[in-house]
């Protein structure tokens, strides 16, 4: 399979808008260089978000417009049941929640509680056995698991605890990963990938593989890698879990400075009340529901 | 960039990789060596003459025919000239245990016949003129270690009695339709030496017909001359005439046939062992790139890629063996010593094609169910795997 095999997920609202362009346009790179760009992305952003505004009907798929004024995730009466064997065991029970556009949230609770499965139904990795999920303009329960993947892919950066970098790739490969699934040139992919691993301070660090770096460093590469595509969301699953406290500290300087600087919503799932400290607002999970 | 992650997985775990390449390519050298062992055992066939008949007995290649046949058959409208030949069926006693064919022929109109024969004319007019001369093929001459102005002395078994020759020639062919292995003499000589009872009986006819597009009709008309006689004949092409003496052996090609698509199987199940403990290996892997926004299909083709380029791989290595092993080594052996048999044992360029094709779809059959697995990993599953 060629890179050319790689189909850009489609970008259509369903009046037909192409939104595809307009996104290319919106990588972290020309904010982190030049802020004067980012201000006039975000302004974009108002007057796309103003046309999408006329349409009540959410995109079925394509990356998210800002909307000023309404929530970006709601989650409303979601039930989460897994069966382990013939054993029902239900997760999340009921829970409704609703996260601002912009939002630094953390999410804190005991193993179990429902955190992790919080997250993957944000994040589109998993459906609601029952309720309402809405994020970024998509109902999550309707959709596809094709649908789901491009959602993920145009709105969602994944920030784990172990990294989950490909081995065989270098840093800026890793980086490199989401934007195969774009239109975007070879030449302009790598650019991209670079200025993202110069906006977490690892330009020195490109042509490295994750075993040549430290875990601070793997976790600085797996945000680039998060950013490259300018999601709307940040997904964080114990982006700290696996780190000495200043390598910690590190991280969650750089998130705040993606929440504050590049106005990226974040959802970061902690055992760490010090992260979670670093939140704008905490949430306590406990038997699958919010305290 | 997806094949280069293709690639570098392979790499990824080089011994086992190299382990199975290795693995998979000594089951393709033996694929090969079967495939070329039928190829050449048919190539007698596949290298016959056109413009040629033969004639025997119609009953069977044992039974023989009576020499006048032969004039009648010069007769038959169509025919260019015949000649005619006996399995003498004698062994050189210092050499025992060394097969190869040898001939009673009627040397002028045989050297006009099988006109492949190529023979310097000084060792011609010599073999033509001595009536115990014989000519060897250059492949024959080898194994028996003999040269022209040589005596060699045979031990008959059909025609009992040690046969004295001289050594008058050594030929080579033109084309792969003459075997390079026979050792061949004057009919009349043996013919002469016969008690009177078994005179002028024939093996077989050789006839060399004019129009290659009348061959059917010509074969025939020549049976229709016979067909009213005690001894009947049957007439077919040169071809289908080494085809039938081949298909006595058809219960060993066949045996060969299955040997090869079990070793083959064997091949597919060890690259689709090493695929699958790769996906096995991978699942966080391939759970991550999900999340991020690869479709399953894309998870397919990662793993349908890596699995041909390990089949690439095989098929490569495979043939890379093959060659010197068969080309330089054990086909120059069979064509000097087992001539008769294998009269052009080499790697055919079509069967190096086949080898590789082979090896990279029965890779890419292998990760079959490993691929199916990929595409169906769940990804919050995936993402909770350990290591």
């Amino acid at each position: 399979m060629s890179d050319s095999d790689v189909k850009e997920p489609e970008a259509t609202t369903e009046d037909g808008d192409a939104k595809g362009d307009a996104r290319d346009n919106e990588s972290p790179a020309p904010k982190g260089d030049a802020p004067g760009e980012g201000a006039k992305a975000d302004a974009a952003k108002a007057d796309a978000a103003k046309d999408s505004a006329k349409s009540d009907a959410p995109p079925k798929s394509g990356p998210y417009r800002p909307t000023p004024g309404k929530p970006l995730i709601e989650m409303s009466n979601v039930t989460k049941t897994f069966h382990k064997g013939k054993e029902p065991l239900t997760v999340l029970d009921g829970l409704t929640l609703t996260i601002a556009e912009g939002a630094f949230e953390a999410l804190m609770g005991p193993s179990g509680s429902g955190k992790s499965t919080l997250l993957n139904l944000i994040a589109g990795l998993d459906r609601p056995t029952s309720g309402t999920a809405r994020v970024a303009g998509h109902n999550l329960e309707k959709m596809s698991d094709g649908e789901l993947a491009k959602f993920r892919a145009q709105n969602i950066g994944f920030i784990f605890q172990a990294y989950n970098l490909l081995p065989v790739l270098t840093a800026v490969e890793n980086v490199e990963l989401p934007l195969l699934l774009t239109k975007v040139p070879s030449g302009e992919r790598r650019k991209r990938a670079e200025t993202a691993l110069r906006v977490v301070g690892l330009s020195d660090r490109m042509g490295h593989y994750p075993r040549q770096l430290s875990g601070g460093q793997e976790q600085r590469v797996a945000i680039a890698r998060a950013i490259v595509n300018d999601p709307t969301i940040l997904v964080c699953d114990e982006p700290t879990g696996d780190l000495d406290r200043k390598s910690a500290d590190d991280i969650l300087a750089l998130l705040t400075k993606l929440n504050q600087d590049f106005k990226k919503t974040i959802l970061m799932v902690t055992h760490d009340p010090s992260a979670a400290e670093r939140a704008t607002t905490t949430r306590h999970l406990n038997k699958g529901r919010l305290d | 960039m997806l094949l280069k992650i293709a690639w570098r997985n392979l790499l990824r775990n080089s011994g086992r990789t190299l382990l199975t390449v290795l693995g998979a390519a000594c089951a393709l050298l033996t694929f090969v060596m079967l495939r070329t062992v039928v190829s050449s055992w048919n190539s007698g066939a596949e290298y016959a003459a056109k413009d040629r008949l033969g004639t025997r007995h119609k009953v069977s290649f044992v039974i023989q025919l009576p020499k006048k046949y032969v004039d009648d058959i010069r007769a038959v409208p169509g025919v260019k000239q015949a000649t005619w030949a006996n399995w003498f069926g004698a062994r050189d006693p210092r050499q025992p245990n060394e097969f190869f064919a040898n001939m009673a022929v009627d040397a002028p109109s045989f050297l006009e016949v099988m006109d492949e024969l190529v023979l310097p004319d000084d060792q011609k007019k010599a073999w033509l003129e001595d009536k115990k001369g014989a000519i060897v093929g250059d492949a024959l001459a080898k194994k028996l270690g003999v040269k022209v102005g040589d005596k060699i002395t045979l031990e008959g078994s059909i025609y009992p009695g040690d046969w004295e020759f001289n050594i008058r020639g050594i030929y080579t062919a033109s084309r792969r339709s003459l075997d390079r292995s026979q050792f061949l003499f004057h009919w009349s000589y043996m013919n002469d030496s016969l008690p009177e009872a078994r005179r002028d009986e024939i093996g077989w006819v050789m006839i060399r017909v004019s129009n290659v597009a009348q061959s059917a009709q010509i074969a025939q008309s020549i049976d229709r001359v016979f067909e009213e006689r005690d001894t009947q004949t049957v007439t077919m092409s040169e071809r289908q005439l080494q085809a039938s003496f081949m298909a006595m052996f058809s219960a060993l090609l066949k045996a060969l046939d299955i040997v090869s698509v079990i070793i083959l199987a064997i091949m597919m199940m060890v690259l689709g062992n090493t695929i699958a403990m790769g996906v096995r290996e991978r699942t966080r892997e391939y759970g991550v790139l999900r999340a991020i926004g690869f479709s399953p299909w894309h998870i397919r083709s990662f793993v349908l890629g890596e699995a041909a380029v390990l089949g690439l791989f095989a098929g490569v290595a495979g043939i890379g063996l093959a060659y010197p092993v068969v080309d330089r080594g054990l086909g120059q052996w069979l064509e000097e010593n087992m001539g008769g048999w294998f009269p052009y044992f080499r790697v055919e360029p079509s069967t190096m094609v086949t080898t590789v094709v082979i090896a990279i779809g029965l890779s890419a059959l292998a990760s079959l169910l490993p691929v199916l697995q990929a595409g169906r990993i769940s990804v919050t599953d995936a993402l909770r795997r350990v290591g």
